[in-house]
């Protein structure tokens, strides 16, 4: 049983001196299946070591936390100047700050902890889901709104009502109504938020009722 | 004086029974440990593991030409990272197979070979997270402590990105749906502004909301006789030429708008 953990298989890899990327020499040992997950494998690999080379010496990711600030910073100023476009109505632009902004918190390198990608992702979005809502574009905004509740369900009462809104706009009242129950059952009926959502059901009860 | 003569039949008689009882245990034994063998492996094969070993035995002599230069050591790195998320993967499926697993042998509802089966998993994963740890350390120092942490981080953060990415994905088709949504809705109501608009041109007063009321008139009764069949494909029929023409005023035109409001 010892020997059984420098068991392995062997594949053809093969590296490209320049680049250093791996690939897999063709043989005709793998199935097609197999090689189409090898080869899937070996580029996430090859992605993985580019960003590790971007790194300091010595090229290995750095503990979780302590994250470093600079790219959060960036996405804070990106997200503030999507704000003040938005106070200023200025919507289409608005969005555009935001998306920038949202591929920059994508773009964290994996080992930087979730929660917090969760947690500016969740904002995030949810921003991009009212400016979107601004400029009644309810299916970019219910789809905002859907990502910003799954990064962050609790606490995220904002969220839960532009995406009930945005259902409620395109008459999916039924869709709307499960949300809202799930949402206010999540944030409670007595916070503020709580409370618009429940007004929001209630507009919406009310639709269902004279579609009959 | 020993008489061996009789001590022999006894003697043999143990021979005999201890002989067969080891055959029995050696032979048994045996065929147990093949069977244990030639159980099915929990995973399937561990294609991160089998990457990061075929890189370190990707030596430059084995090439046929001389000047491929080893492989880096940031490869490799990157390489065993994602064997460790593999890892990680690996142990919370066994984690969270076992409570399940052991609950279910206690019922006698799954057979003791799976449970071997699982044992093994367990141990095999074991002995491979002990592997990467000193792989880890030895090529940075103290690397074995946090590599498993960044590992997990890469696993959860590929987790979530997949399903913000669904999320985002379907935004094109729910765009689609709503602009079909939307102009079947304007459709509708154009076609009522052009009702009332009519209405008031003629000065009739009678709104023409009956299907019943098209078989009165000669010229419509084709219309008529399709809407009897379905109200929905009679209204999308029939809806472009009264669009097209709408200043002519004849009454079919009216009656077919009556059924689009309908």
């Amino acid at each position: 049983m010892a020997s059984e953990i420098d068991l392995f298989n062997e594949y053809p890899l093969h590296m490209d001196p320049s680049s250093k990327a791996i690939s897999l020499l063709p043989s005709s040992s793998q199935t097609a299946t197999q090689t189409a997950a090898i080869a899937a494998e070996l580029q996430e690999l090859n992605a993985l070591h580019r960003s590790l080379i971007s790194l300091d010496p010595p090229n290995i990711p750095p503990p979780p936390l302590p994250v470093n600030p600079k790219r959060s910073a960036q996405i804070t100023k990106l997200r503030d100047s999507g704000n003040a476009a938005y106070r200023k109505s200025n919507y289409a632009e608005a969005i555009r700050l935001y998306t920038y902004a949202i591929d920059m918190a994508l773009s964290r390198p994996g080992w930087e902890p979730v929660t917090l990608a969760r947690e500016e992702l969740a904002g995030l979005y949810g921003n991009r889901a009212q400016a979107h809502v601004g400029m009644q574009a309810w299916p970019e905004g219910l789809c905002d709104a859907k990502a910003s509740v799954d990064s962050k369900p609790v606490g995220n009462v904002k969220a839960w009502w532009r995406l009930a809104k945005c259902l409620a706009e395109m008459s999916r009242y039924a869709e709307a109504k499960t949300f809202l129950l799930k949402g206010i059952e999540i944030e409670g009926r007595v916070s503020d938020g709580g409370k618009e959502l429940v007004q929001l059901l209630e507009d919406v009860e009310a639709a269902l009722q004279r579609m009959g | 004086m020993v008489d061996w003569l009789s001590l022999a039949v006894p003697l043999a008689y143990l021979g005999v029974l201890i002989g067969s009882l080891a055959t029995f245990s050696s032979l048994y034994r045996k065929r147990k440990a093949q069977k244990a063998a030639s159980l099915e492996a929990w995973f399937p094969a561990h294609l991160q593991r089998d990457i990061y070993f075929s890189l370190m035995h990707l030596d430059p002599s084995s090439q046929s030409e001389k000047k491929t230069p080893a492989v880096p050591e940031s490869v490799l790195k990157a390489s065993l990272l994602r064997r460790a998320t593999e890892d990680i993967r690996r142990v919370m499926t066994l984690r969270s197979q076992k409570q399940a697993l052991s609950m279910l042998l206690q019922r006698g509802s799954v057979g003791d070979d799976l449970w071997q089966r699982f044992l093994r998993a367990e141990k095999e994963m074991e002995d491979e997270v002990r592997d990467v740890v000193a792989e880890a350390n030895a090529y940075v120092p103290g690397w074995g402590q946090v590599i498993f942490q960044s590992a997990n981080e890469m696993l959860n953060n590929d987790l979530y990105r997949v399903r913000v990415a669904e999320h985002q994905e379907k935004i094109k088709e729910e765009r689609e749906w709503w602009d079909k949504k939307k102009s079947s809705i304007q459709e509708g109501f154009m076609k009522e502004l052009n009702e009332e608009e009519k209405e008031k041109k003629e000065g009739s007063t009678q709104v023409p909301a009956t299907p019943a009321k098209g078989g009165e008139s000669v010229p419509v009764a084709v219309a008529a006789a399709s809407v009897q069949g379905s109200d929905d494909d009679a209204v999308l029929v029939e809806a472009d030429p009264s669009v097209n023409s709408p200043g002519s005023p004849s009454g079919g035109g009216k009656k077919k708008k009556g059924k689009g409001k309908k």
